[in-house]
Formats: C-alpha cells, structure tokens, sequence
C-alpha cells in the first residue's frame, strides 16, 4: 500500500471504512480494496478483554484513524478531564493517523444526550469552540479534526452559515476538518442552503477526511441514518468535493442494518472510480 | 449564565420532557416548523437508548418480553444518561428496578439485570495474569497452609431468587422463553472471565463461602476449616482437591501469596 504525503497535509491514506464488529473477521481474512479502518474511539476507551485484543489485531494490519463522539467540544460543561485523558492514553498507545470529533454539543449539566446536537453560529460560541479546541490540542498534543454533523433544527440568534462557522473554528483554533458529505447535504435539505455554497466556503488545505453515508427520508426531513447505501445526489456531492480539495482520505460508514462486507467494498470502488478522473487531473 | 449555556439547558430541557415545548430560540422555516425538527432530537434519544441498553440486557429483555421497551423509556424517564458512553447508562437499571414501582414486585427482574450487566462489565474488565496447578505445584507442602490464593478481581458473585441463568444463555442462543423457577432460598452465580470469554456458573454454598473467604485472603488453612462446616471429615479434604482443581482449570484465580 502507497502512502501518499503532500507538506501541509497529513498522510492520504486512500479509500476505508468505518470499523464495525460485523466485520472484523472477513477484515482480517480480506481486506479486499479497503486501505484503512476509523475507529470509534469510544469503544476502544476499556479497561481490557476483546475489544483491545481486536483493536491490536488491526493496528498490524491497516493504517487506523480515531473518532470520537463525546469530546462535546460546543457543550458548556467543562471538559470532561477524565475522557479527554484516556483519549490520549488511546492515541499514544494505537498511534493513529489522526484523531477527530464532531463539532457539536453532547449534554449539559451532567446529562448526556447522545446526540451530536448543532450549536448557534453565534461570535460567543465560536469564541467558546476555538477555546476548547485549542485546550484539546494541548492535551493530546496534536491538531484534532472536526466534522460537520447533520442538524435537524436551526437558531435565531444564528449570525454565520455553518460553513463560515465550521471555516472559523478551523482558522482560529488552528484545526483540521472532516467534511462529511452526506451531512453536508442532509442538512443542506434541511435548511435549504446550498451544498455547493458550502464546499466553496471551507479552507481547502484545512480538509483531512471525507465521510460518506446513506440517510432516510422521514417525513418532511431527511434524517442521517448511517443504515443505507450512499444516495447518489450524496455522490454528485462528493464529486463536488474532489473536484475542489484533491486527495482526501475518504471513508464509508454504515452503523445500522450494516451489509456484507462485499458491499460496502463495491461502495468504496465506487468512489475510486467517481474521483479517479479528477484526482489524476489534480495530479 | 451566559446565552450559549442557557440556550443548551433549555435545549435539553426540551429533548427530555414529556411534552415537545416551543422553543423560541429556534428557528421553523416553511419546510418544517420548529417542534417538527426538535422533535427529530426528542425521538433520537429516547430510541438510542433504548437500543443501547438492549443490547447489554438480552437476558432481561427475553424475560420481560412485550414490556421491554416501556421498561426502558420508565428507567431513562427517571434517569437521564451521565456517562459519556451511552453503554454505561445500564450500570443504574438493576438498581432502578430493585426499587422502582411497579418492578420491584417481581425480583427476578432486578436479579436479571444485574447478571446481564455483570457480564457486560467482565466482557472487557482489565485483562489479569492467571496461575495453574504447574504453578503451585513447586509450593512446599508445610507452606501450604498459609497459602494464600487471590481470586481475579474481576470476579462477581450475584445472588439471585430464580434461575435467571437460563433466561441469559436462551437469549444468548436465540431459545425461546424458559420456564422461570423461583428459589425458596437465594442462591448465587459467579460471573468471571477466562482468557476473553464470559462464563457464568450457579455456585454452591460451601464454594461460594470459600471464594468470599479467598478474596479476603484468608489463607488455605483457614477455607479447609470452613470447608469442614460443611462437610464430614473424610470428604472436605476431597472437595477442597476438587474446588481448586476446578479453580485453577476455570482461570478463577490470578496469584498466589505466601503469608509469611
Ligand atoms: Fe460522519
């Protein structure tokens, strides 16, 4: 396998998936065209016994990325000490590419949601976000990575787009994004706003990780489901997003009715084949 | 308080209530109103939840059955999540139904909670050393008597009023429902974990009693004189062999230490 580096960039680690329990022994037996693996890290944050002993397995095998859910770096709640500390025991231990988290909230006063609930794109919450991003960074000693998420429900005190927002974090807090795709237009449906006004409005050299994921029409909504094939208008979308940042490493993630792992690997030639005629270009 | 950390209690307020408030912090637009879109967050939470802890109870959820699912939502209803990994919020759920109106008429339900959630948290507790026989073997025989052998401290001991240990292994194996079994006497099981695989055994009184007595690290003399109140003389002896055998095959105990 070819890792490819450019200067500003972290390693370009190709085409992966999200590692899912479903599909850790055929990962192992074949890992076909998959060239990496995100896992989430909260899984891994256990005192011992299966999950490490897995997780071992796959660090000798595949380049692995990190992927938090409850860094909660939007919350008002302090930073939990604690997670943010096993966070990094996790990363010094498996090393990985590179760590993300969302750029939500997760809970307030103690209370947890589990949810990645969208912030107002207020001046205050970015000064809060950049804040927090910046004390990450300390703590884990390295530029952490923030994904867009879908958001169902807008502010009124809202100021910016939430690419500005997204754009602003990133500059001022000196961060990395991962641009999810399919949230991109999930949210983009939601909202009405333009996808294509959104990749124009994000720092390209800032974009470190595609996500790519199916979603479900409910009602007037469309809610990001992770339990279906990716759509295709998500695919235009992503084209959108070759043609404008290059070479992203770019993974699928499928968290519910979770296919054979054929599938998700057809998926992902798929979005070889969409982005090859651009990435060449690039070349 | 500043506006951000208002306007996340009142969001979160709002995710948890019985009743979807107006929020007027937030935005509806001609696609969608407002308690529309809040209502997308109000129905994600309790459903994740829900899928969460069902997947660390499979146990009690072939027990209870068609309630399940309204067991769960009267358990998150009074207890909001704290832990930053949804899978822990089943560490409270034994307790609440201990307690709680109306589970706590039917004991077996806390009883069953408590093994399926035993068995989620021996699954990955810390990995620990094991010894066998070979590494006894080398002990002197006059030291034995202040052997001490120190369970893995990942061990549980439950007890339980029926046999909720045959609800868990049918649900485990997809089997229907088993017939439930009230004990007259509360009886115990022992959840351990050898090498990376969960078991779980029904534990008879005299080894339960000298496993207690093990972790407290009493030493060998001190569990064959416990052993001797339950048995005759001439058959504690073959017991104590067999319990340790039995110990020491299963990955029951971690270390040795010899008292003086
Ligand atoms: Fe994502």
């Amino acid at each position: 396998m070819t890792i490819e580096t450019t200067s500003s960039r972290a390693p370009y680690l190709g085409y992966g998936l999200g590692l899912r329990v479903e599909h850790y022994e055929a990962l192992l037996e074949q890992p076909g065209n998959v060239q990496w693996l995100e896992i989430v890290s909260e899984n891994y944050l256990v005192p011992g016994g299966r999950p490490l002993v897995w997780l071992e397995r796959f660090r000798e095998r595949f380049p692995l990325v990190m992927h938090g859910v409850s860094m909660s770096i939007g919350g008002t709640d302090p930073l939990d000490d604690d997670y943010l500390a096993r966070l990094a025991a996790l990363a010094r231990h498996i090393e990985p590419a590179w760590v993300s988290d969302h750029l939500c909230w997760t809970g307030v006063q103690g209370i947890n949601l589990h949810d990645l609930m969208p912030l107002p794109y207020t001046e205050e919450a970015l000064a809060h976000v950049v804040e927090r991003v910046t004390r990450v960074q300390d703590v884990l000693g390295r530029r952490i990575l923030l994904e867009n998420v879908s958001s169902y429900i807008s502010f009124a005190d809202s100021q910016l787009t939430e690419w500005q927002f997204l754009a602003a974090v990133a500059e001022r807090a000196d961060c990395l994004i991962l641009l999810d795709i399919n949230n991109i237009y999930v949210s983009a449906c939601n909202h009405g706003f333009s996808p294509l006004d959104y990749l124009d409005g994000i720092p390209a050299q800032r974009v470190q990780q595609f996500h790519l994921a199916g979603h479900e029409h409910g009602g007037p909504l469309i809610i990001d489901t992770h339990d279906a094939p990716v759509a295709n208008a998500v695919w235009d979308l992503y084209i959108e997003a070759v043609k404008r940042y290059g070479h992203v490493s770019t993974m699928i993630e499928r968290d519910d009715h979770i296919p054979p792992l054929a599938e998700l690997m057809t998926e992902l030639d798929h979005a070889r084949t969409l982005a090859a005629p651009w990435l060449q270009r690039a070349a | 308080m500043n506006t951000l950390q208002t306007l996340q209690q009142r969001l979160l307020q709002a995710v948890l209530a019985d009743n979807t408030p107006r929020l007027r912090e937030l935005r509806g637009d001609a696609h969608a109103d407002a308690v529309t879109r809040l209502a997308v967050y109000r129905h994600g939470y309790r459903i994740r939840l829900r899928d969460a802890l069902s997947t660390e109870f499979p146990g009690l959820r072939l027990m209870v059955g068609q309630r399940f699912d309204a067991m769960l939502d009267s358990y998150v209803q009074a207890h909001p999540s704290g832990h930053y990994n949804i899978r822990w919020h089943g560490a409270g759920l034994a307790a609440f139904l201990e307690f709680s109106r109306p589970w706590r008429d039917k004991p077996a339900l806390a009883d069953m909670a408590r093994l399926d959630w035993a068995i989620s948290t021996v699954f990955d507790a810390a990995d620990e050393p094991t010894i066998n026989a070979a590494d006894l073997a080398d002990i002197p025989a006059e030291a034995w008597a202040e052997l001490c052998l120190r369970p893995q401290g990942h061990l549980q001991i439950l007890p339980v009023t029926c046999n909720v240990d045959s609800f868990r292994r049918a649900a485990d194996r997809q089997e229907p429902r088993p017939r439930m079994r009230s004990y007259r006497q509360p009886r115990h099981l022992l959840v351990w974990r050898q090498a990376l695989t969960v078991h779980y055994r029904p534990l008879a009184e005299d080894e339960r009693q000298l496993l207690n007595a093990a972790m407290r690290e009493e030493p060998f003399t001190a569990l064959c004189e416990r052993l001797a109140e339950y048995h005759p003389p001439s058959k504690a002896l073959p017991r104590m062999t067999a319990l340790l055998r039995q110990w020491l095959e299963a990955g029951l105990i971690g270390a040795y230490r010899l008292k003086s």
